[in-house]
């Protein structure tokens, strides 16, 4: 009857691509659950309570300074004119960089399906939520009237104004705003089924059994719930991916669609989201040597997950030694005077003791050192697979791309079109404060959060290890002998 | 506020160690005409959606609708705001600057979907707070998957039987 033959030929599967094991061969799910979960039902040990002192006491001296300065006005910190953005803006550039590289963990790495992220998602989600978090405030604290910053979203008022949806300051405010927003979503709903997990260990009944009841949303892991909430994931991500990458094009356009020398450049947008993910990388495995060796997850955030991080800063490395070799080439190639003014005084103005008091070269040496000449030592393997090493070099990354920050905007405001408009710039005190207590903020909130949440996505790594060791041969089933 | 609660139905849980024996008992019990199956995992697990017959999940049409509603929306808004509310001149750009408005417009769009996409997850599965929260067995969150078959007046004894013979770990009953 037909030609075809009585079993269809089975289409040739291609065979997947060898992947190193992620996990250790021996993890059970019963055992992954245990060794996750295990700090949040520990009392914190003395190391925690240690960082967590030292990290509020930087955010009570920074809650401090910022209240004596909305009290007393913006006339404390160092901003003065040519110099009108200061170390705020460069912090809320900097927060804002940190923050991308958990977004890129935990959106674009999934669409790439990299398995590794399954252990370093959760905790560089929560680094993305707390970075925009102390990010978001710097540009309220800048507006210097801060009780009237909500002026920058546009609202009805009895004045008939609205916003200017043509300057980029604005599309700062939504893109910021949507990226805090959905990296929360992102991350809480990310979170749900280890909540319950959680919840379902607590064995007495009392204050807790309800508080992780109630977060927990009353997840029941239901298959209909899965099947939607998977993709829900997948969609999210699918978003989270081009917004990660539009929120520092926009913050880049503060300064590139300014017409100020060392601003004005098409290059920013790309140069400002590697540089985001860079800084954003090296916060990430800062964090995660601290939090592996803390909390015994060696057997999940593993040497392997840290050297491939590694591997992400030596890549953004090495994209943002190319932009910066792209300012010299084009201050050299345009003949721009201006362009080769700025540049040459940024790199090799030699008044070296006026670090923090004026225009000098230090902030670009470091910007240079730190952010492309040291991470380059990752391109050795001992290197990129040495805990001690790997700690050293991303603080270095971390202060070379704050110096990089202020590089940008501060050096260029002191060196603009007419020696009538250069000037200097001296941060004050309260500067250094409020970066203290940004700081402060970032890791109490950060400590916080290990100890309420698993730091490791458990239901992430449990399919991930399940992946890895393959389905164990089907059971024969029992169907026959029922039919029979 | 009273709520109309529908009568719980019993239904008989077959536990398993394995997520592929769930799978293969799932397919069977579909196979077998069981109706109303479910089941609990602690992870997503591959093929279950099949085996329960699950239509493909509408959450990207969520996504989408909403992620072009809010787009329109707030393109719409800049354009009303900056040339009909209140047109202003600024260096002599156009009240409707296209190209000036599109970050604001894709951040709308964006917000737009993701709210939604997370409440859609929300109202699928019924999430809210639940302070009093009771699983059916806590072990379903950690190591163990569950496959729930329902039944009437039959009694549970097919459903256990038939349980009981694709490799379970335990079988009991619950009634609701």
């Amino acid at each position: 009857m037909s030609t075809h033959p009585a079993v269809a030929p089975q289409r040739p599967v291609p065979a997947p691509l060898e992947e190193p094991p992620i996990y250790r061969e021996d993890l059970t799910l019963t055992k992954v659950t245990e060794d996750i979960l295990a700090p949040v039902f520990a009392k914190p040990t003395r190391q925690w309570w240690t960082a967590f002192l030292i990290a509020a006491s930087c955010f009570a001296i920074g809650v401090a300074a910022v209240v004596y300065q909305l009290i007393v006005g913006m006339g404390i910190i160092g901003i003065q004119w040519p110099v009108m953005w200061g170390t705020y803006i460069a912090n809320f550039v900097f927060w804002i960089g940190i923050g991308h590289a958990g977004t890129l963990i935990s959106a674009i790495l999934f669409l790439f399906r990299q398995r590794w992220r399954t252990a370093i998602n959760r905790s560089a989600e929560a680094m993305t939520i707390f970075a925009v978090m102390v990010a978001g405030m710097f540009p309220l604290l800048h507006v210097g009237r801060t009780v009237i910053a909500y002026w920058l979203f546009p609202y009805p008022n009895q004045r008939h104004l609205w916003v200017n949806f043509r300057s980029p300051l604005i599309w700062d405010v939504f893109a910021v705003s949507t990226y805090a927003t959905i990296s929360i979503l992102f991350w809480y709903g990310g979170m749900l089924p280890d909540l319950a997990t959680v919840r379902d260990r607590i064995a007495k009944s009392g204050f807790w059994k309800k508080f992780y009841g109630v977060i927990s949303l009353g997840w029941k892991g239901h298959a209909k719930d899965w099947h939607h909430y998977e993709v829900a994931y997948a969609m999210l991500a699918a978003i989270a991916t081009p917004l990660v990458l539009s929120v520092h094009s926009n913050v880049s356009t503060d300064f590139a669609t300014a017409t100020a020398p060392g601003w004005h450049s098409t290059i920013f947008p790309p140069y400002f989201v590697a540089g985001a993910i860079f800084s954003g990388f090296a916060m990430v495995v800062t964090l995660l040597v601290i939090v592996r060796y803390v909390f015994r997850l060696e057997d999940y955030l593993t040497i392997d997950h840290m050297e491939m991080m590694n591997k992400v800063i030596l890549v953004t490395s090495m994209m943002v030694g190319y932009a910066y070799f792209t300012e010299l080439f084009t201050a050299w190639y345009t003949s721009n005077v201006y362009e080769q003014y700025r540049f040459y005084g940024v790199h090799f103005d030699p008044h070296f003791w006026l670090l923090f008091r004026g225009p000098n070269a230090v902030p670009a040496y470091l910007m240079w050192g730190c952010n492309v000449f040291i991470p380059a030592l990752f391109w050795f393997r001992k290197i990129r697979r040495s805990i001690p090493v790997m700690f050293i070099l991303t603080l270095f990354v971390s202060v070379g791309m704050w110096f990089e920050r202020y590089t940008i905007i501060v050096d260029s405001q002191m060196r603009q079109y007419l020696p009538s408009s250069w000037g200097s710039y001296r941060p004050t005190r309260w500067d250094y404060a409020v970066l203290l207590g940004s700081f402060g903020m970032f890791f109490s909130l950060f400590l916080l959060f290990c100890r309420f949440v698993p730091v490791v996505a458990v239901a992430e790594v449990k399919q991930a290890l399940r992946r890895q060791v393959g389905e164990p041969p089907a059971p024969k089933p029992a169907m026959e002998e029922v039919n029979a | 506020m009273p709520k109309a609660k529908t009568p719980p139905q019993p239904v008989v849980v077959g536990v398993y160690l394995d997520p592929h024996a769930l799978v293969h008992a799932a397919e069977s019990a579909r196979d077998r005409g069981f109706r109303g199956l479910d089941a609990i995992v602690p992870y997503p697990v591959h093929g279950i959606s099949e085996a329960l017959n699950y239509k493909p999940s509408w959450m990207p049409r969520i996504t989408k609708s909403f992620f072009f509603a809010g787009a329109a929306a707030g393109f719409t808004f800049e354009a009303w705001s900056m040339a009909v509310a209140w047109p202003i001149n600024i260096s002599g750009k156009p009240f409707v600057s296209v190209p000036a408005f599109i970050p604001v417009t894709f951040e709308c769009g964006i917000l737009c979907a993701g709210v939604a996409t997370f409440a859609a997850v929300l109202m699928a599965a019924r999430l809210r707070p639940r302070p009093n929260f009771v699983p059916i067995d806590p072990r379903f969150t950690n190591d163990r998957f569950a496959l729930l078959i329902p039944y009437g007046e039959e009694g549970p004894a097919p459903a256990q039987s038939f349980l009981a013979g694709t490799g379970a770990l335990e079988v009991y009953e619950i009634a609701s």
